[in-house]
């Protein structure tokens, strides 16, 4: 069962992302002038800001993911997601609308909708839709930069990248090749991807469960699932701030300029940094004044879409192969929108 | 298809063995302590420290839902344990849920997620200060549309509102005379002249990841006896001088007294 020798490699990364967090921590103590009780200070206070902020969206995210578990059928799933694969795809693009989540919440979401035979690639759109596309986010980001076109550029963006990506899928892609073995759909719905195998779906789904049964599963279910995200969210959270702590910002901020190297700069940011999409224009703000539009706009946009936690916790859903499309088709495609927005538009 | 559906982890025996009652026992702490932890940081105001303070009711959120499933999570163990072989059997129908993998914790998984809990109560909370500059202290401040500095008058001003009033003003003249009165940090760095110095405080938008450092400077003969980092109040006048070779308002002090760090310690635009 190729399940099992999946899982050591998973460990392994994760060993790896940790030796390597603590060997930069290593060598910035080494170097640097500061006593080690002020860099752990600091660290330690950057640390657990980054995970106070995000840790209320993870565990909501995991508690929408049980209730999700305990009330939604596969039935409900396919009655809701149309036949044709375009319309599937344009269903994914605006879920984040019925599932309010940032990107610390949607893997367990996906990962959950996955098991109820949710398709391919309407799961893949809601994945890189969702953290924008959703009511929390938009409002901060109206809150951040006003109604205007940054707000309107970042839904839009969002829309194209993760509703192309989420075509790519549907017409490309086979279930077995894309998600770790142990989250295939027990019964998969017809929609979006095809090709699936039609399966009778008799014998997917329990009796609906009652409302205080269901309850208490979608609690012990969320504290599962706080344990399986959580270590991802924690060890992305350390090396953003290992590198906030130890990597000056003056020398980040210096290539904030070009029409090109602003855009590549501020992609770079956004995955390090990894802030949750609820609260990232408040941080775009601060760079609003001295980077390029097109730049802050591909922060705004690929920020949710991949980050190091949101890449690692990527790994526990799909194959690796899988894992790398999902990281450079939106590093491309913002990439690309960003710097025609830096030559084309004068916003 | 069904050898892809197979789910390896829902094999575990019925019996839980040693071990992995004392897994499930340590998972059951950390989601309590991290629930106790979030009320602790709530109760001390140290979750100033950490987040803006708009964002605190995530933080009751958290609270909340930690103590919430790590209540169910000791009940679920407790009442397993006294119940036999015929609650066991339950249990175990309880959870077979699809697709889930349950029971699949590792002393890896627990270690990593007990990082937060160890770091917040081994390490003293505190906010970010001098140390923590990085790439200087910037004097201009960030804008927001909502803000009418204006209307705040010249004493009750402090450093973010004060950048703000500088940047609406071409002609920095018009603020001299003003007198002034705001509480920072202080921060100097070898370049500045030997009398002059920054007042200074972290802004923070939503989280410390996005902290930024914002001062004014301060031309005053105490600079010398001042120490890096130590929070002052320093009253004066501005007056337009050199600082670091720019043109700009530069608080003139008649006092500076050393106070005690103040309970919200950012300044949040």
């Amino acid at each position: 069962m190729n399940h099992e020798s999946r899982a050591p490699l998973r460990r392994q990364i994760l060993t790896v992302a940790g030796v390597g967090a603590g060997i930069v921590a290593l060598i910035a103590l080494l170097t640097s002038g500061s006593d080690f009780g002020t860099l752990l200070s600091i660290f330690s206070t950057r640390f657990l800001g980054i995970f106070i902020e995000a840790v209320p969206f993870l565990l909501l995210g995991t508690f929408v993911s049980g209730l999700i578990e305990a009330f939604l059928t596969a039935e409900d799933i396919a009655r809701v997601v149309p036949r044709n694969r375009v319309l599937a795809t344009v269903v994914g693009t605006f879920m984040g609308f019925t599932f309010p989540v940032c990107e610390c919440g949607v893997v367990p979401v996906v990962r959950r909708l996955y098991s109820k035979g949710l398709p391919l690639s309407v799961g893949v759109t809601f994945l890189l839709a969702a953290p924008v596309i959703n009511p929390i986010v938009l409002a901060s980001t109206a809150a951040a930069f006003g109604i205007g076109e940054v707000l309107i550029g970042r839904i839009i963006i969002t829309i194209i990248v993760a509703f192309s990506i989420g075509l790519v899928f549907a017409v490309a892609a086979r279930p077995q090749e894309v998600l770790r073995s142990a989250h295939l759909p027990v019964a998969p719905v017809m929609g979006g991807s095809g090709e699936l195998p039609v399966m009778p779906l008799l014998s997917a789904s329990p009796p609906r469960k009652s409302l205080p049964a269901g309850l208490r599963d979608a609690v012990s279910l969320a504290g599962d699932e706080f344990f399986e995200m959580g270590r991802y969210l924690i060890i992305g959270s350390m090396l953003a701030a290992a590198m906030q702590t130890f990597i000056s910002q003056e020398f980040l901020l210096a290539l904030g300029r070009g029409p090109i190297i602003s855009v590549i700069a501020m992609q770079g940011l956004a995955f390090l940094l990894s802030v949750c999409s609820t609260v990232d224009s408040f941080l775009a703000l601060a760079f609003a004044g001295t980077f390029t539009t097109g730049s802050v706009l591909a922060f705004l946009t690929f920020g949710p879409m991949v980050d190091i936690k949101s890449m690692l916790m990527f790994l526990g859903v799909f194959r690796r192969r899988i894992v790398l499309y999902l990281i450079l088709l939106p590093l491309l495609m913002t990439l690309l929108i960003g710097i025609w927005i830096n030559l084309n538009l004068a916003l | 298809m069904s050898v892809l559906n197979a789910h390896p982890e829902h094999d575990h025996a019925p019996e839980h063995g040693g071990a992995q009652t004392t897994q499930l026992w340590l998972k059951t702490a950390i989601l309590l302590g991290l629930g106790i932890y979030f009320v602790y940081n709530i109760l001390t105001g140290n979750l100033t420290n950490y987040i803006n303070e708009r964002f605190a009711w995530l933080s009751y959120v958290a609270a909340a839902l930690f103590l919430v499933i790590g209540a169910y999570s000791a009940w679920h163990l407790l009442t397993a344990h006294r119940g036999g072989h015929g609650q066991h059997a339950a249990h175990e129908q309880d959870h077979d849920h699809d697709g889930h993998a349950h029971g699949e914790i590792s002393w890896g998984i627990l270690a990593i997620v007990a990082i937060p809990l160890l770091l917040g109560t081994l390490i003293p909370s505190r906010p970010l200060g001098a140390e923590a500059v990085s790439g200087g202290v910037n004097i201009s401040a960030v804008e927001s549309a909502q803000v009418t500095v204006l209307s705040v008058p010249p004493l009750e001003r402090n450093v973010l509102d004060w950048l703000r009033a500088f940047n609406r003003e071409t002609d920095m003249t018009a603020f001299d005379g003003q007198p002034v009165d705001v509480i920072g940090f202080i921060y100097r760095e070898p370049t500045f002249a030997d009398d002059q110095f920054m007042v200074a405080r972290f802004t923070v938008s939503c989280c410390v990841a996005d902290a930024s450092a914002i001062g004014l400077a301060v031309q005053s003969a105490e600079t010398a006896s001042l120490d890096q980092g130590i929070w002052v109040r320093v009253q004066g006048t501005l007056q337009v001088g050199d600082f670091r070779g720019e043109r700009l308002p530069v608080i003139q002090a008649s006092q500076i007294d050393v106070v005690d760090q103040p309970d919200h310690p950012y300044l949040y635009p």
